[in-house]
């Protein structure tokens, strides 16, 4: 066991007003946070570029907040415990939104290697042994990545891929997992 | 946006370091109480960014207004910053190669970033733009005279 973690995610829509103006229907932004990079702040769009700032970003999004309104109570997050094993990485959370817990999140990250398809046999090897039929597929930020080399942003998206799954199911009385 | 007065923001990126992070920065109105300063006082957030970050301000549904380039010096005096530059106009948008000066002056711009409620700082500026006379004459700008 090594410490910690906690991924969190709020989602901002455009404002009503700014909409028109656009000619476009309003568009959602995520911005989250991840403990294990604690001064920065990760803004994206759905299919859409990611953008690494610092914290000060979050005092950005309340100066726009004539522009952006955010959903306080879509603010979805994952929180529970490291575990370091060898040169792997394994973060389990419980995932909640508000007050509800909607499911258990699985972060697996094979530390040395850079270049996400030249270690997916091995990552998948290590989940299987101890998820079992619940290993999943090739994550979908791998498939345009090809060799370029993996980065916070690809995790950020990753997440927020996860949560927009969750928050569509409903609400189940007992945690379900990915 | 459709208000009155556009949300204004400023990117910036260094040309002759590479690898630094973008820097994103909100300037607010002048505050209120401002004409007894000596120095024009704005609200400021500063933001190191990744370098798409004029894709991700485009996606949030921002449009350039205008680009330059600024080729100078830096000096600094404790906290405050002295900048020597040129202004360059961008040729063709988002073309840093081919560029032209706005003028054969440079301008010369004092400012400090403090903070808030530090209004002694307006009177270290006013000292040592007294310095600079009659080399340099500083004025404190009117921005609303600009927009």
């Amino acid at each position: 066991k090594q410490g910690t973690f906690c991924v969190d995610c709020e989602t901002y829509h455009t404002a009503a007003s700014t909409i028109g103006s656009q000619g476009q229907t309003g568009k959602l932004m995520y911005v989250m946070h991840n403990s294990e990079y604690p001064l920065s702040c990760f803004a994206l769009f759905e299919n859409g570029p990611c953008l690494i700032a610092d914290a000060n970003f979050d005092i950005l999004m309340v100066k726009l907040k004539g522009f952006f309104q955010n959903a306080k109570a879509n603010k979805i997050e994952s929180r529970g415990t490291r575990y370091q094993y060898c040169d792997f990485l394994v973060k389990v959370g419980t995932v909640t939104m508000g007050p509800s817990a909607r499911g258990i999140s699985v972060e697996v990250e094979y530390c040395p290697c850079v270049i996400a398809n030249d270690c997916w046999n091995l990552l998948l090897e290590f989940m299987q042994s101890f998820m079992g039929n619940h290993t999943p597929g090739v994550p979908s930020v791998f498939g345009t990545k090809h060799d370029s080399i993996y980065s916070p942003s690809d995790t950020m998206g990753q997440y927020m891929e996860l949560f927009n799954k969750i928050r569509k199911q409903q609400a189940v009385p007992v945690a379900g997992i990915r | 946006g459709q208000q009155a007065s556009p949300f204004v923001l400023r990117a910036r990126r260094s040309m002759d370091k590479s690898g630094m992070p973008w820097h994103l920065r909100y300037l607010g109105q002048p505050e209120i109480g401002d004409k007894n300063r000596h120095a024009l006082v704005r609200n400021c957030v500063d933001i190191a960014t990744s370098d798409n970050l004029t894709d991700f301000l485009v996606e949030m549904g921002f449009r350039m207004d205008h680009e330059f380039v600024a080729k100078g010096h830096v000096f600094r005096k404790g906290i405050m910053k002295i900048v020597v530059y040129k202004i360059f106009r961008i040729l063709m948008p988002g073309n840093t190669e081919s560029i032209e000066p706005l003028s054969l002056s440079y301008l010369v711009e004092l400012n400090v970033v403090a903070p808030a409620g530090q209004d002694v700082v307006s009177d270290d500026m006013r000292n040592f733009a007294e310095q600079l006379k009659p080399l340099v004459h500083l004025e404190k700008i009117d921005p609303k005279r600009l927009m």
